[in-house]
């Protein structure tokens, strides 16, 4: 006889989540990912000069191919500044879409997955700024979002940080410029859009006020 | 163009791009459409939601008007988060990296819309392997699309188990794409200098028991009595300009799949899935039932191998191409003339522009808690509607 018991059909699955961070990731993305290469290949945004790549420039386009090539590591984020250690208990956050395509996103919703479920790690998105931690920032910039982002950010309470996710938020992409804003992050998770890998790491390393 | 001709309105409506009126066999000089502001009745409450807000993927303003529990009228401003993106004097290689980022969450839907307007302009036969490879593509990317938009009904329901086992099939089905594609949003398929598609061995045994696991948990949702009735009788509309699932859950057989040329969906025997509710529910049975639909083509398709890819390194030429395509939210048309190889002008006629229209009149009538539902089933993307493509 089929049931409609919802939580027995939830036991019945079984346990989904993956032991990433503790582990290693169980299917990692190629693209994106760190790149390692030489050489100066085309790249639509200058994401490698001078044989350097930088990760929050680079849109995943694979131009750069077959002189750099995805390593499969996930960590491509940068982590600056001091943190409260109070965020370790709970790190609430709160999405603010400047101007994406959607993927960014997407992909940040992907962390409650059951694969990664953030919850575990004590991360929450809230449906408000006023009881946000962080406000994470997404997109290039748009006029009418900005004044929204602005507002949005005066209402936290202090502390509160700045997440600039994505290579839009950061640097522009290809798309246009980054919102003003995010030139105010503490932390920057590249990718285009930035798997959830990449996020949860990001944030994990960010809670716990790690460089 | 080899397909489309400029004519009057021939077939069904599609909706417009910036100088066109779309049309299923035709593209006709534009019809200016005003959109009056909704009348304001004396004492009547204007609810402002968002447009940042909880609940909502992406920005957007809606303003519903009601005197009281019963919503009056619906007006949604997709412009707050609105991106300009230039092709316009671009190589088709460079406008390609723009045009997958229109929509990225159904970026593989514009790269087949594009590439299929390149084929139609510069006269150039039509690639088989390449059409099943762009087929593979967008059933991998409607499966997912959908199960985004049936677990987004389940969440204002408050069905968290359903909610995260369909989330859990979503991240399954986005890591079967990144296993064949590279890329978890297909991003940069056909940029690559050699092939960088392939099939893993045991996809299609991965994907049968997504299949097989997903037609469980829908068989369930259907059995709910709660779930159901937050649907049923929920935006109801039937008008013949619906595109995509609304239109199918309203009883019409309208599926750019059956009715353009521009991919062979034949040999794969597709048929359409029809509903006649008219409402959310219909709108839901639809999107369940095409992920099977989408399931055959996609098991069909890599059970025979590696298909090929579209190669923009190199393309030289001048034309007009015009190219209609079934995105999971419906119909998605572009027109591009290209002047020796660069693009000269390229328009879009994006689904979730009809989407957000069906959504508003749907609305009226009905009371606030329909709201996230109603708005969930129609799969609606800010990210298409709120851009100007120049």
């Amino acid at each position: 006889m089929r049931t409609t018991i919802w939580f027995l059909k939830g036991l019945r699955n079984g346990k989904k989540t993956e032991k990433f961070p503790k582990a290693h990731p169980e299917e990692p993305p190629l693209w994106p990912s760190k790149l390692a290469g030489n050489g100066t290949p085309e790249c639509p945004t200058n994401a490698i000069e001078q044989g350097k790549w930088n990760a929050g420039k680079c849109i995943s386009c694979r131009l750069c191919l077959p002189d750099y090539k995805p390593t499969g590591d996930q960590s491509s984020f940068r982590v600056s500044g001091k943190f409260p250690g109070i965020l370790s208990r709970s790190f609430y956050l709160y999405p603010v879409d400047s101007g994406t395509c959607g993927a960014c996103n997407t992909e940040l919703l992907s962390i409650l997955a059951p694969q990664f479920d953030a919850s575990r790690l004590n991360i929450f998105f809230t449906n408000t700024p006023r009881h946000a931690d962080a406000l994470v920032l997404m997109g290039v910039y748009t006029e009418g979002m900005d004044q929204v982002i602005s507002r949005a950010f005066e209402a936290m309470p202090d502390p509160k940080l700045i997440i600039a996710l994505g290579a839009c938020a950061i640097s522009g992409g290809i798309i246009g410029k980054r919102p003003h804003l995010s030139k105010d992050s503490v932390i920057e998770i590249a990718g285009c859009p930035p798997s959830p890998y990449t996020i949860l790491e990001a944030l994990l390393r960010a809670r716990e006020g790690k460089r | 163009m080899q397909y489309y001709k400029t004519a009057r309105g021939n077939g069904r409506y599609i909706g417009q791009t910036r100088s066109y009126t779309i049309y299923s066999d035709s593209i006709d000089s534009p019809v200016k459409v005003e959109k009056k502001p909704a009348d304001i009745i004396p004492g009547e409450l204007v609810f402002n939601y968002g447009p940042s807000t909880g609940g909502m993927i992406e920005s957007v303003r809606i303003a519903l008007s009601t005197p009281g529990e019963m919503i009056r009228s619906v007006a949604v401003d997709p412009t707050y988060k609105l991106r300009t993106i230039k092709l316009s004097g671009l190589s088709l290689k460079d406008a390609f990296i723009l045009v997958e980022r229109i929509n990225g969450y159904h970026s593989s839907s514009y790269q087949a819309a594009f590439l299929k307007a390149v084929e139609d302009a510069l006269l150039t036969e039509q690639n088989t392997g390449l059409d099943e490879e762009l087929i593979l593509q967008m059933e991998l990317e409607r499966i997912r699309s959908h199960l985004n938009v049936l677990e987004r009904l389940c969440e204002p329901a408050g069905f968290g188990v359903p909610y995260h086992q369909i989330a859990q099939m979503r991240e399954e089905v986005t890591r079967v794409i990144s296993s064949i594609f590279g890329h978890r949003y297909f991003f940069g398929v056909h940029n690559t200098p050699k092939p960088s598609v392939r099939i893993p061995s045991g996809i299609v045994t991965r994907t049968k028991d997504i299949e097989t696991r997903f037609a469980l948990l829908f068989e369930s949702l259907q059995d709910s009595k709660i779930f159901v009735n937050r649907l049923q009788g929920n935006g109801k509309i039937e008008k013949v300009w619906l595109v995509g699932p609304a239109a199918r859950a309203a009883g019409y057989k309208y599926d750019a799949r059956i009715d353009s040329p521009s991919l062979d969906y034949g040999r794969y025997g597709f048929e359409p899935y029809i509903e006649d509710g008219k409402d959310a529910f219909a709108r839901f049975l639809v999107r369940g039932n095409e992920i099977f639909s989408s399931f055959a083509i996609v098991n069909q398709i890599i059970s025979n191998g590696r298909p090929d890819q579209a190669n923009l390194m190199n393309i030289h030429g001048t034309g007009i191409g015009a190219a209609r395509v079934e995105s999971p939210q419906g119909d998605l048309f572009c027109y591009l003339s290209i002047n020796n190889g660069s693009v000269e002008r390229i328009e879009f006629c994006s689904p979730s522009v009809s989407n957000i229209i069906a959504f508003e009149q749907s609305m009226q009538g009905n009371i606030f808690t329909d709201f996230h539902f109603n708005w969930e089933s129609f799969g609606i993307w800010i990210s298409e509607a709120g851009v100007e493509i120049e």
